[in-house]
């Protein structure tokens, strides 16, 4: 715990500055994603539960990844600072199996009920809140027909042109499933050879494995023209860039990212943090960020609008690849390995 | 080279009496700075050492029980062993790059002088008051496939090059980031250049190029070893510049231990890898204190 | 001041050297020539063009006009490690980093020497200037005097066919200057080299050199053996600084210089205000009486200001008219000193004082 303590110090005492102005109310401490989430979760999701709830005071913890979160955790396992955390499926699974959260079920939050099953995830403590999916980026002014697979980022005519964020980050991670699986690959625990292969030769099209800031951006600027981001990102660039970003899911399907909603262990606002939460996880709310946003709810009695539903992938289920993200952890290493040697040589 | 040793037992600057007498006030001096580095530097250092033993599962969870898994992991698997190869040769590029771009600028620094020096020194350190990450974007716009060089470069029928998204976009970005440090230490170590010394070499019939060779080098290696020792090191540990411009096809140190302690969540070998750039800087250490003595 | 006609052509030929820095005029048409194995010393006060004019014979600073001839061979364009010169730096410029023994080689290596003659030459170089046994010492190691001695040593070992030394001796002390000036004049000698020495000491400047070039803002002033520049200084300039004089003002008119009431026979052709230079220990001194005048001395009348008794000399200052003139006499033993306010009569040989033009 000591190990911890100087990083511990210092956010304790940026959250003890926070939460000074609201002695009289309670407060809820909620960390979560830096930027476009935290501007869009605001308005569609805090906003409404503090007009609601007028004693309650929700203070926003920007963190721009889920592991700077899960530092964060860590570091004051001793005396958390946040109730509420919302992180990546895979690294809320650590924080669990570190002990430093609180289960989350019916008993405590009722609208756990009506959640997909999906959204429940065993020996993760807390339940999905999000769902994202991966699509393939084109830039529309210079590519004027939508591509149909994967595979046509292993066109000829994309040289040069592609950029994909890479492994070990789950997207280069997500597409080794998504092509292993279209080429026949049964269990990708035991063996992603066919998605490696496909990756591969995707390969020497490849800019960059790292596009910066964010792959939407470097595609919307024209130095890459195609690629591969999450849908929700993905839809809000389209927004912004007047429609040069295009987004379309591919005929060999996606995968889901999951963002849970977590209580910290110990968190200092208890009942107002499992009342957030509740909120978060509530039709109203659901239906307000996916409609701001356009994560996929995970709440099944959320009433979206045709609109925004069409631009998540709640229609085409049946091109979601179901992926356990907990046992794919442990096999994770030998995957980056393989990618380390067989994928990146070749885009070279 | 018998006149090593002799000339290695010179640089005592005081008598002993002296110097005892003085202690006090050093210790006392001293004591600040020594504190702030106990708990700035030698408790991290020493908590990186003892993360590095925890246990790491494979679902990311840190668990505080001793092991050697992760050293062991490290020091089996080729990966690692052609990933220190790689940042060390990278890094001596690199520091070789910016030692020869920017040699000539300090030696022109040195010699010139009043308020043209002034201007220039401060052209020199202006870089340093922008962050990195604002130049590497910088140099993004320069070497890009529409970028600066290759739009020249297509200009007179030349094929665009791929001077990004490679080692080379590392090694050039880094290169630029670093002179500025590169200058600061080889000033700092030009001390011994007397321009009579230089003068007395050419009246002996030495042509410039070898009063350069046999006077100017040999004289200024003390710049060249503290700048090549700091530019290595800030090389070793530099991370973001090569996320930029490497393109995630540039394996170094530096970036996978943000990967494994950002992205994959492996803190103990994120720690174990830190430990061994620390190793290498220990490593640097050494050989600029023997270079030193060779050279003094 | 000096025509350069009468000069015979010497080895180190300088005609007509300007040096330039936008207005000001470091060197101004410098003529000189430099007979072989001759040693000529520049003296003068800093700033006087001399060290510039030695670094452009050296061909480290490049001449705006005029040339420089060594041998018959104009070596005003040659760069200077082609002149083949050998500089002794006041600040002695040894390389740092090499030993004593590889100092005194560079030069041999640069002219690609044979090692076996390099060592052979080495070692005479050391052991000319009574350095054997310090050959691996690093220069930081030597006393200031030893590392002068290496610096002639590496100057002479490529046998240059000029020895320029910027003033050599500056940098030491008192009893290591004495020592060191001899050895300089004797090598010089037994070599047989020709040599110009950079100097504002005019006893360095007297004492070594066989003629001595006085400069004075960035013009000669005269050329002549020290014997010549003492006993016939040509300008006021000279007369003061080398040796001491009294300087003091007067009015010539008809062929007399007026000097508070007393007249002195003064060159023709000079009229207005004079500088008359006389020096100290050439006036004789006796209670005023004009019976014991000596027709072949001039003499003048004033009174005692102040009277030194100092050991070897008693020195007098004595108020001419207004003006202070300083005495010297060797004492003999038994001398009485006149008091202060007492009148007394100071008298000198014709040759021994010097008249010129107040512009001058």
């Amino acid at each position: 715990m000591k190990t911890y303590a100087k990083i511990a110090i210092g956010a304790g005492l940026a959250t003890a500055l926070l939460s000074s102005t609201a002695m009289a109310q309670q407060t809820v401490t909620v960390m979560a994603y830096s930027g476009l989430f935290q501007e869009r979760y605001t308005k569609a999701v805090v906003e409404p539960f503090m007009k609601a709830n007028p004693g309650i005071k929700v203070e926003y913890f920007p963190m721009p990844n889920s592991a700077q979160m899960l530092g964060n955790l860590r570091a004051q396992k001793a005396a958390p600072q946040a109730d509420v955390v919302i992180m990546d499926v895979s690294v809320s699974k650590a924080a669990t199996d570190e002990k430093l959260l609180t289960k989350i079920d019916e008993k405590n939050t009722p609208n756990v009920a009506d959640l997909y099953p999906s959204a429940r995830i065993a020996d993760v403590d807390g339940v999905a809140v999000t769902f994202d999916n991966l699509v393939l980026l084109y830039n529309t002014d210079t590519v004027k027909e939508t591509p149909k697979s994967w595979m046509d980022l292993a066109d000829k005519k994309f040289a040069g042109k592609v950029a994909i964020p890479g492994m070990p980050d789950i997207q280069g991670l997500s597409l080794v499933l998504i092509t292993d699986k279209a080429r026949g690959g049964t269990d990708y625990l035991k063996n992603v050879d066919k998605g490696i292969a496909a990756l591969g030769e995707i390969a020497p099209n490849v800019q960059t494995w790292e596009p910066k800031p964010e792959v939407y951006v470097t595609i919307i600027s024209g130095q890459a023209t195609v690629g591969a981001g999450w849908n929700a990102r993905a839809q809000v660039n389209i927004d912004t860039s007047n429609g040069k970003l295009g987004a379309t899911l591919p005929k060999e399907g996606s995968v889901f990212q999951i963002n849970t909603i977590n209580q910290v262990a110990g968190g200092p606002g208890k009942d107002a943090g499992a009342k957030f939460i509740n909120y978060a996880l509530s039709p109203e709310a659901q239906k307000a960020f996916t409609e701001a946003m356009f994560y996929a709810p995970t709440n099944a009695k959320a009433q979206i609008s045709d609109a925004a539903i069409a631009r998540t992938a709640v229609k085409s289920m049946d091109k979601v690849i179901p992926v356990d993200w907990i046992a794919l952890a442990k096999v994770r290493e030998p995957i980056m390995d393989q990618w380390r040697r067989k994928v990146i040589p070749l885009s070279r | 080279m018998s006149a090593v040793a002799p000339a290695a037992a010179m640089p005592a600057p005081l008598p002993a009496a002296e110097r005892s007498s003085g202690l006090p006030l050093v210790v006392l001096l001293l004591l600040p700075i020594a504190l702030v580095n106990a708990f700035g530097f030698l408790a991290p250092v020493f908590n990186l050492l003892r993360m590095s033993f925890y246990e790491s599962q494979a679902t990311g969870a840190m668990v505080e029980v001793y092991t050697f898994a992760t050293w062991a992991s490290v020091l089996r698997d080729s990966f690692y062993a052609e990933l220190i190869l790689n940042s060390i040769l990278v890094s001596l590029g690199i520091t070789l790059m910016t030692l020869v771009c920017s040699y000539p600028i300090a030696l022109y620094l040195h010699r010139s002088s009043g308020t043209w020096r002034t201007i220039l020194l401060v052209l020199v350190i202006s870089p340093l008051l922008t962050s990195a990450v604002v130049r590497t974007y910088g140099w993004v716009a320069i070497l890009s496939e529409n970028g600066l060089v290759n739009n020249a470069l297509g200009a007179i029928g030349i094929a665009p090059l791929k001077l990004m998204f490679n080692k080379t976009g590392v090694v050039i970005g880094l290169t630029e980031i670093l002179m500025p440090y590169m200058i600061l230490a080889l000033l700092a170590g030009f001390g011994r250049l007397d321009p009579r010394v230089e003068e007395a070499a050419s009246t002996l019939g030495a042509p410039p190029w070898k009063v350069f060779r046999h006077i100017v080098v040999p004289l200024t290696m003390p710049g060249i070893a503290l700048g090549s020792l700091l530019c290595f090191v800030l090389a070793v540990s530099s991370f973001i510049t090569p996320k930029l411009l490497g393109g995630g096809r540039v394996f170094l140190l530096a970036t996978e231990i943000y990967d494994q302690a950002i992205v994959t969540l492996n803190w103990p070998l994120a720690a174990t890898l830190s430990i061994l750039v620390l190793v290498i800087f220990g490593g640097a250490l050494v050989l600029y204190t023997r270079a030193l003595r060779a050279i003094m | 001041m000096t025509s350069r006609t009468d000069a015979p052509e010497g080895f180190l030929s300088i005609r007509s050297l300007t040096k330039r820095y936008g207005d000001f005029v470091a060197v101004d048409n410098l003529d000189l020539e430099v007979p072989k194995g001759e040693l000529v010393a520049f003296l003068g006060p800093s700033g006087c063009g001399k060290t510039t004019s030695l670094r452009m014979i050296a061909g480290l600073v490049p001449a705006t006009s005029g040339r420089i001839v060594v041998g018959g061979g104009d070596l005003t364009e040659v760069a200077t490690h082609r002149r083949d010169m050998g500089l002794v730096f006041q600040s002695y410029a040894l390389f740092p980093h090499m030993s004593v023994a590889r100092n005194v080689a560079f030069g041999l290596e640069m002219r690609k020497v044979d090692k076996g003659e390099i060592a052979k030459r080495v070692k005479e170089a050391i052991a000319l200037v009574h350095l054997t046994g310090k050959e691996e010492h690093r220069p930081a190691q030597l006393s200031g005097g030893q590392q002068q001695r290496v610096a002639l040593a590496r100057a002479l070992v490529i046998r240059p066919s000029i020895l320029l030394l910027d003033e050599p001796l500056s940098n030491l002390d008192a009893k290591l200057r004495d020592e060191m000036r001899n050895e300089i004049r004797d090598i010089q000698k037994r070599l047989g080299i020709t040599a110009i020495f950079v100097t504002h000491d005019q006893v360095e400047a007297l004492t070594m050199c066989d003629k001595v070039v006085v400069m004075n803002q960035g013009r000669l002033e005269q050329l002549g053996t020290p014997v010549e520049l003492y006993e016939t200084p040509k300008t006021a300039f000279v007369a003061s600084f080398v040796g001491r004089s009294n300087r003091l003002t007067a009015v010539a008119r008809n062929g007399a210089a007026e000097f508070a009431g007393q007249r002195i026979a003064a060159p023709a052709g000079l009229e207005g205000p004079v500088q008359v230079m006389i020096r100290p220990h050439r006036l004789g001194l006796s209670p005023a009486s004009p019976a014991a005048a000596d027709p072949a001395r001039q003499q003048v009348t004033g009174t005692v200001a102040r009277a030194i008794f100092a050991g070897d000399i008693l020195q007098y200052d004595v108020d001419v008219g207004g003006q202070i003139v300083s005495v010297e006499l060797a004492t003999r033993g038994g001398e009485s000193v006149i008091e202060p306010g007492r009148p007394v009569t100071l008298s000198w040989r014709p040759q021994d004082i010097f008249i010129y033009g107040a512009a001058a």
